[in-house]
């Protein structure tokens, strides 16, 4: 299947640009291409979605784009730094200035509460005492857990520590929010919840989103899916103007036309 | 089948528990070591206090085997507790808990059986060392030679046969009781941080605080110590050192609740947290390591205290090479010189005798001023109760007060090599020792030594150490001019001996057999003098206690041995169970923090995803590491520093030495922090390694 662009990238600001990146893993003996060969761009402000069935390499190409993992050929350029090109010091400073990070099993600390968790990543980045409370105080009242504060991770439900995750991946202001799989433990209204906050985020403020996923109800909030398959990208879809309801049947299409996973809702 | 699983899991988990076996080795080789002491037959023949140190040793061994023990058993019950997710899969494919149970006692008989044969072949190195640093404390020369005794041999695996049995009994009823669904979710068991009441138990930390500076006054200025009183401190002290953990951990809770400044700086709020929740759920057991860690701190400084006395006091306590007393006065000490005289070679013999002019009055100023004492000779009024000085007397002092002429005093100073002293006709001095002196301060308004014309004036005191032990008086002599001298009574005669050299291994022996011989000759001698009180009133051996060797004929030279003996008779046992325990002290850390690696692991993935670089995240580990060390060993160092300063006070008050307390517990503390920083340092890589198996760049 041809891979349509549109020319859409010219159009907005180009914030990352993934240039012919591959990821092999396991020795010469067997060796497993993860992902082949993979370029695209995500302009400022983007909400784009991978999805692909398990082993297609979403996730490994999340982890390189994060600096989770390191690419095998290829580059990333972030804005005009090619973090492939990172020593792993300027590495962890540069998630720790750029991104945010959302995933599948929320990885809150089982020590700290909530306010504690979301407060932890702001201490990190020596951020004064008052811009710590004010701060942690607007994200949690904006993601409704500011109630929960004082509860530890194990006394709240999934959807309400997946918040506190995405509080603590927002509230340090990152150039990009990573998810991998955020909704993939919560039921669905927790799920929709959630994906709103994410829109909300997206169109409130400006939050470039890069979300992996194989749930076509979750990828139908993004504004550009990219469609992946044995590491490579074979279809992109852009929602354009088209209604939540009709890029979920779009990407539904797509997904029966590859016999690809769906756990649409 | 259940062979090769056993074989295979004792593998795979021998990286996990690398420090527990590395324990189990040194206590396997410490025990032989200690235990070929008990079965030697050198020292037998070489000791004569051989059965106090078999004694002593026995006592130790049994504390050891106890906590010991109690280790194995914690580790058994952690191991099974960490691998319950395994041993739940093996119930639910079908296996029978006896065959369960069966497999892990297997992997556990292995286990302890590869340490208990590494322990072997390095008790034996150990057992050398042993050896020789115990026949260079009492100055002997000392071939390497192995000795494999039998008796030992049985002895050490018994009692770590019995170490395991005892433990492995309560692990089968916990493994009995478990049910696949327990099994399946007792990891997850302690991740529940319950917080309940924390503003009430975070008291427990002052609380604590206040209760050990009571503690310390009541030690270092208590005076009417009763038994209850004991009791209740004791009781509190133990409680103390469990509670004192709940207190912390419930402190930090609760400060980190109130957002104290500290928690927005850096990597502290995370630091606080893990440090107060895993005290949390480990309060009993930190409890127990800060005990063990007080009884291995204060068991080393009270070994070094002897061993300082017997290195550097016990020449000091007797600075003439043969010192024969003799009760009676016309005693010529021809035998004792007939068989000296047989043996070695005098330099220089000197005979003279002690005075008494019938008065008591310095016996009872001290019987009734010094603190060792307490009111015992006391009416209830303050005065001396003289009733029971005669009654009890104990034979601190002799029945009269101790004099010597000053032509003896001055020759026998001459023979040690001290400054002759000299008097006028109307004036005395007091020979007295040092200890007594420090505490009583000068007292010579409170007697009156009569002279011819009139009471003589009082010159000074006199503090060195001069063989004061009941030969040159119970604690003092008093030294008056010759002319007075010859107007009192001898009292019990002294024969003082240089010796050109070293005097030989068995002249203390000799000269006792010598003694023995003539009691019935020198009895018949004296026989109108037959009353007990009069046969004994010129015995004594003064306040001296802790280590005393009173003896009628003291040949230095043996008499340092012996006592050096005596001594390695408590620094052994004490050094043996003190670095047991710190050892199992230590492992018990070492495995909960490498076992716990794993849970960490993933947070600090999700540190490092947050920004935290792998430098800040090592330093943070290693601050982890080190507050959860240091703790114990802090809190541990505290109590300890008060009871080994109390300890060592006593030490120096009853024992006449100048122990430098502080020091050795100092040198305790280093020695302690030197086997500590091994067991951290292994900890720490052991730790950094597991995280790196699965870590973000």
């Amino acid at each position: 299947m041809p891979v349509s662009t549109g020319g859409w990238e010219q159009e907005m600001k180009e914030y990352i640009n993934v240039c012919e990146v591959e990821k092999y893993y396991g020795s010469e003996a067997g060796m497993t291409k993860a992902v082949d060969r993979v370029s695209f761009t995500v302009a400022e402000g983007e909400f784009v979605g991978v999805m692909g069935a398990s082993g297609s390499g979403k996730t490994t190409l999340l982890n390189m784009l994060s600096t989770i993992d390191s690419v095998t050929a290829g580059h990333i350029y972030f804005q005009d730094t090619d973090i492939t090109e990172l020593k792993p010091d300027q590495l962890s400073d540069f998630r720790r200035e750029n991104l945010g990070f959302v995933f599948q099993d929320y990885n809150l600390l089982d020590t700290l509460t909530m306010e504690e968790n979301i407060v932890l990543a702001m201490t990190l980045q020596k951020k004064s005492r008052k811009e710590i409370v004010k701060d942690s105080e607007e994200m949690m009242k904006l993601l409704g857990i500011w109630e929960l504060r004082d509860k530890y991770p194990y006394q709240v439900s999934g959807g309400q520590k997946q918040r506190c995750a995405c509080a603590r991946a927002l509230i340090n202001r990152p150039k990009l929010l990573l998810a991998d799989e955020p909704t993939g433990a919560l039921d669905s209204k927790a799920a929709g919840t959630l994906l709103e906050t994410f829109q909300n985020m997206n169109e409130t403020k400006k939050a470039t989103i890069f979300m992996v996923t194989h749930d076509a109800f979750s990828a139908s909030y993004c504004s550009r899916i990219l469609f992946l398959k044995d590491g490579r990208i074979f279809h992109e879809l852009i929602r354009g103007t088209k209604s939540r309801r009709e890029f979920l049947n779009a990407v539904l299409d797509v997904l029966s036309l590859t016999g690809g996973e769906s756990d649409a809702c | 089948m259940l062979v090769k699983l056993a074989l295979r899991n004792v593998k795979r988990s021998a990286r996990d528990y690398l420090v527990y076996f590395f324990t189990m080795t040194v206590v396997v080789a410490l025990m032989f070591a200690f235990n070929s002491l008990l079965f030697s037959e050198d020292i037998r023949k070489m000791f004569e206090q051989a059965m106090i140190m078999e004694a002593m040793l026995g006592l130790a061994t049994f504390f050891i085997v106890m906590i010991i023990a109690w280790l194995i058993n914690y580790m058994l019950r952690f191991i099974l507790e960490k691998r319950s997710r395994e041993f739940g899969t093996y119930l639910l494919l079908g296996m029978k808990k006896k065959q369960i149970a069966k497999l892990y006692m297997r992997e556990n008989v292995l286990f302890g059986a590869g340490a208990f044969l590494t322990g072997l072949v390095l008790g034996v190195l150990v057992q050398q060392m042993i050896m020789s640093v115990l026949y260079s404390m009492v100055s002997m020369d000392y071939r390497i030679h192995i000795e494999m005794n039998k008796n030992c041999l049985i002895m050490t695996g018994s009692c770590y046969a019995g170490c395991y049995i005892l433990a492995l009994l309560g692990c089968k009823r916990k493994l009995g009781k478990m049910n696949i669904y327990r099994l399946m979710n007792a990891e997850k068991q302690n991740e529940e941080i319950k917080e309940s009441h924390e503003e009430l138990k975070k008291w427990l930390l002052p609380v604590s605080g206040l209760f050990l500076f009571l503690f310390g006054v009541w030690l270092f200025f208590g005076k009417n110590w009763s038994t209850q009183l004991v009791l209740l401190f004791l009781v509190g002290l133990v409680l103390v050192i469990y509670l004192f953990y709940m207190g912390l951990s419930s402190f930090i809770v609760c400060y980190v609740r109130r957002k104290g400044k500290l928690i927005y700086r850096g990597q502290n709020l995370f630091l606080l947290r893990q440090f107060s929740s895993k005290i949390k759920t480990m309060q009993f057991t930190m409890g127990t390591l800060t005990a063990l860690f007080v009884l291995a701190f204060l068991g080393c400084s009270v070994a070094m205290m002897f061993n300082f006395y017997q290195d550097r006091m016990l020449a000091q306590k007797m600075p003439f090479d043969v010192h024969i007393h003799s009760e009676y006065v016309q005693d010529t000490f021809a035998a004792e010189l007939a068989v000296i005289e047989e043996n070695a070679r005098i330099k220089e013999k000197y005979l003279y005798h002690i005075y008494e002019n019938g008065t008591d009055q310095v016996n009872v100023y001290l019987y009734t001023h010094l603190k060792v004492f307490g009111d015992m000779y006391k009416k209830e009024d303050g005065s001396p109760d003289r009733q029971v000085i005669a009654q009890k007397r104990n034979f601190t002092y002799c029945t009269y007060d101790t004099y010597m002429g000053l032509t003896d005093y001055n020759h026998l100073r001459d023979m040690i090599g001290l400054e002759e002293v000299s008097l006028n006709e109307e004036e005395y001095v007091i020979h007295i020792k040092d200890r007594v002196l420090r505490e009583t301060g000068d007292f010579s308004d409170q007697i009156v030594v009569e002279g011819s014309q009139g009471p003589l004036r009082f010159s000074g005191y006199f503090s060195e150490p001069f063989s004061q032990d009941g030969h040159n008086g119970g604690d003092y002599v008093i030294v008056v001019p010759d002319a007075l001298t010859a107007k009192m009574n001898p009292f019990y005669s002294e024969l003082a001996v240089e010796l050109v050299d070293a005097a030989p291994e068995n002249l203390k022996k000799e000269l006792d057999q010598a003694a023995k011989g003539l009691d019935f000759k020198q009895v018949d001698v004296v026989a109108d003098l037959d009353e007990e009180e009069t046969l004994y009133a010129n015995s004594c051996c003064g306040s001296d206690s802790i280590v005393v060797y009173v003896a009628d004929n003291l040949v230095r030279d043996n008499v340092v041995v012996e006592v050096k003996c005596m001594l390695s008779t408590l620094i052994f046992p004490m050094l043996y169970m003190g670095l047991v325990f710190l050892c199992v002290a230590l492992t018990v850390l070492s495995i909960q923090q490498l076992s716990d690696s794993a849970k960490y692991r993933f947070r600090y993935h999700v540190l490092k995803q947050i920004g935290m670089g792998a430098k800040p995240v090592a330093g943070l580990i290693f601050k982890q590491l080190a507050l959860f060390y240091l703790c114990p060993a802090l809190f541990a160092m505290l109590i300890s520093g008060i009871i080994a300063g109390f300890v060592g006070g006593k030490f120096n008050y009853y024992s006449g030495a100048a122990t430098p307390v502080g020091q050795y517990l100092g040198i305790s503390f280093l020695l302690f922090f030197g086997v500590y920083s091994i067991y951290f340092a292994a900890t720490y890589v052991g730790f950094m390694h597991n995280l790196e198996e699965n870590s973000v760049k």
